[in-house]
């Protein structure tokens, strides 16, 4: 089976080497001038954050990943219009949007995603995440109660894949309502988003084994993630439906695995966790707060490669991959990390046929 | 105050003239009312390019021809706005486009991340034309249950809402079908431009939405009396809630170097009507669906098709359009100094905007661009600098 690497792409502040620090790149304010007043300043407001997304996605694409995944963060720009903006930009990539079900109606999503899909030769791909905490669902005007929202991807989804490939569809469901729906003419036939759920609990596993094509796990040691993957390929195949694995996960790899290590002393440092990070190879929520994954896996090219390839090994097809800042980094891994992982996945491809 | 023009993309492919519907641009087509699709923007094989091409190179018409932008609409069969704005962001200048959007179908907050996000993307060039659905069984393919009026009250809640995001200050709302707490835009998506709001909707419900929120009062082309007395009637309501609108009409043309031409393109069209145009246009007479707009352009429909000059119902105006391609029905059909009369007739029964439309998008944008646009006065009452001929 092939393995798929995203890249993701910073929606709410990339940051830069040796500095923690998250910034807006390409942006700047007029009321404090990034130069010196000795030296002129040729951009004005001509550029903002857009142009450095739009030179993110190209790297990715130079760099040989197979997709980029547009994260869905409150604190920063809307996924779809990110994602909108960075298809017309690319040529093959998968171009993976994270959102939440409460955006709005099944079909409209489904409507917009069929444009996406024309718009880009099927490239689009959905990945519907719920957010936790209650407050910040209130701020984002959703009431539903914290037990439903599975129930709610659950009827999104249902909704949007009839709608997409079948005409007089009716539903009705505690969230969507449907009367002779689905796309005609040039909207149909057009293929539906491969559908990313997430989440680390058991009703999580068994939604995404009723509904989702992926599902993506949060970075855990390799063992953690070898139980899930059994669990989740046990309920998976008691609906008799295909399931595969993903997982989030940051990467900081250097030449060798002391450089990474300071990298992510220095890192941890500029962003106020002074303790407790590190634990082995993968250091939790050190990356957190700026990309949103739960650990980074920190070493040499070489010990990255094959910690990406013992996922492999147990399962994980699809690897949504982060690291700060995102534009450098996307050169550094698909120069230095990709390669590698590919040739040991096919070396133990083989040896397994 | 000076007229804005705005230019409609064709997002329903189109055909090279509305004499016939022989060639197609677009991936799609709409022929004997059944929609082909084509592959590729050729026709008959994958050539890699899709219908975004064709829209993107007609949005690049209309920026080079001096047009504001453009309405994008969104109808069942065709590809959705949002999609078009944010794809084609990077792609066009001074493009500015204006998104056809039923409010219902979004989460106010998302739609304020959106279109702040698509500020960003654009240069501030994203503005709405906010419709509220034709009711009847498409509003239900939709996914949509609410009625018509609740649909209104639902259309100036979600705006309320947006507005309040839009501040950047924790806001609240506790609304019949939209609540919120403490919600803001992220701060690095404040500051944008709110989008322009062309409203559309004929009814006493969409009225009241409109004077609450719209800044341009947007409708087909009517008969000249019946518009301005609708433009009027939007004026005085909005003056009674303190607040000021602009008018706008959305109106095909047809303009051609003499009148006998322009006429020319619309009798051969009419000649050209085959079987099933003759079907649609009998199904359009008896149509259903709640709309109060819709049924306004009805009333002015002869029941037989016999002579185009039966759609004559005003100089220069003919109410058959949507015989020859799908969509409204009354357009101005003239040479280009009666179309640029008529227009300023417009001007002067209240209209503030203009978004016009010709087949085909592309060539039709560069030749208003160039003929008719260059002899339009608006509100300038002063003669114009008229080139001799
Ligand atoms: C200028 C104009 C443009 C419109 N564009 C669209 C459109 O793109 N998509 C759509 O579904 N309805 C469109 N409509 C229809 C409106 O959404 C709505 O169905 C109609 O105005 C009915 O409302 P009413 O009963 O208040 O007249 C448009 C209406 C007008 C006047």
């Amino acid at each position: 089976m092939s393995i798929k690497f995203f890249w993701q792409i910073p929606t709410s502040g990339d940051g830069r080497y040796a500095d923690a620090h998250k910034r807006i790149r390409g942006e700047r304010s007029d009321s404090k001038p990034y130069f010196l007043p000795g030296v002129t300043d040729p951009r004005g407001r001509r550029f903002n954050y857009f142009d450095h997304l739009h030179q993110v996605a190209k790297a990715v694409e130079l760099a040989k990943f197979d997709g980029l995944q547009v994260r869905n963060d409150p604190q920063g720009d809307e996924s779809w219009i990110v994602a909108g903006y960075l298809s017309r930009a690319t040529r093959d990539l998968i171009v993976l949007a994270e959102f939440d079900a409460a955006r709005g109606s099944a079909v409209y999503a489904a409507k917009n995603a069929v444009s996406y899909q024309r718009f880009s030769g099927g490239r689009f791909a959905w990945q519907i995440s719920t957010e936790a905490d209650e407050a910040q669902r209130r701020r984002n005007g959703d009431y539903v109660a914290a037990e439903d929202l599975n129930t709610r991807i659950e009827e999104f989804v249902i909704v949007a894949r009839h709608v997409i490939t079948e005409t007089d569809y009716d539903f009705k469901g505690r969230f969507f309502e449907v009367l002779k729906g689905g796309f005609q003419g040039p909207l149909s036939g057009q293929k539906v988003p491969p559908v990313y759920l997430s989440g680390n609990d058991e009703d999580a596993y068994a939604l995404s084994a009723r509904v989702a094509d992926v599902h993506v796990l949060d970075a855990q040691p390799l063992a953690d993630i070898r139980a899930q993957i059994e669990r989740l390929h046990e309920l998976a195949s008691a609906t008799g439906r295909p399931l595969e694995v993903g997982i989030r996960l940051d990467v900081l790899a250097r030449e060798t695995e002391e450089e990474a290590i300071y990298d992510a002393k220095r890192y941890a440092e500029q962003s106020g966790q002074s303790k407790g990070v590190a634990g082995g190879a993968l250091w939790r929520g050190l990356t957190k707060d700026s990309t949103g994954a739960s650990a980074v896996l920190v070493g040499s090219y070489q010990q990255v490669s094959e910690g990406l390839a013992a996922y492999a090994a147990v399962g994980v097809h699809h690897f949504i991959l982060g690291a700060v800042p995102s534009l450098e980094e996307a050169y550094r891994i698909g120069e230095n990390v990709l390669p590698q992982v590919r040739s040991l996945v096919a070396g133990t491809s083989q040896r397994a046929a | 105050m000076a007229i804005d023009v705005f230019w409609r993309i064709p997002t329903h492919g189109e055909p090279s003239s509305l004499r016939n519907k022989l060639h197609h641009r677009g991936d799609w087509s709409q022929q004997h009312g059944d929609h082909v699709v084509h592959k590729g923007l050729s026709g008959g094989h994958d050539d890699g390019f899709t219908n975004l091409d064709y829209i993107a190179e007609v949005a690049r018409a209309a920026e080079i021809s001096g047009f504001q932008g453009g309405l994008i609409p969104s109808f069942p069969m065709t590809d959705e706005p949002w999609a078009i704005s944010s794809f084609l962001a990077r792609e066009t200048s001074t493009f500015r486009f204006m998104i056809a959007f039923q409010p219902g179908f979004l989460n106010p907050v998302v739609a304020a991340r959106m279109t702040a996000s698509l500020q960003r993307a654009t240069g501030g060039r994203a503005l709405y034309n906010v419709i509220t659905g034709g009711g009847g069984p498409s509003q239900l393919w939709w996914g949509d249950v609410a009625p018509h009026d609740d649909r209104y009250a639902r259309t100036t809640e979600f705006l309320d809402v947006l507005r309040g995001v839009w501040q950047g200050e924790k806001f609240s709302y506790q609304g019949k079908f939209y609540q919120v707490e403490d919600a803001a835009l992220p701060a690095q998506l404040l500051g944008q431009e709110f989008p322009e709001i062309y409203f559309s909707g004929s009814s006493d419900a969409a009225l009241a939405s409109a004077s609450k929120h719209a800044e341009y009062y947007l409708s087909w082309l009517e008969p000249f009396d019946q518009l301005r007395e609708k433009f009027d009637r939007v004026k005085e309501r909005t003056d009674a809630l303190g607040r000021k609108i602009k008018c706008a009409v959305r109106v095909d043309i047809i303009a051609r170097r003499t009148e006998e031409e322009a006429w020319r393109e619309v009798r051969r069209g009419f000649e050209n009507l085959d079987d099933a145009a003759r079907e649609r246009y009998k199904r359009f007479t008896e149509q259903g669906g709640d709309s109060v707009g819709a049924s306004r352009q009805r009333s002015h429909a002869p029941k037989e098709l016999t002579d185009y000059r039966d759609f004559i119902i005003h100089p220069n105006v003919w109410s058959g359009l949507s015989l020859l391609r799908g969509g409204q029905t009354q357009g101005i059909v003239g040479s280009y100094e009666q179309v640029a009369e008529r227009l300023d007739d417009l001007v002067q029964l209240g209209a503030d905007a203009f978004i016009l439309a010709s087949t085909p998008h592309l060539e039709e944008a560069y030749r208003v661009g160039e003929e008719v646009l260059p002899l339009v006065r608006g509100h300038d009452n002063a003669p114009a600098l008229r080139v001799v001929r």
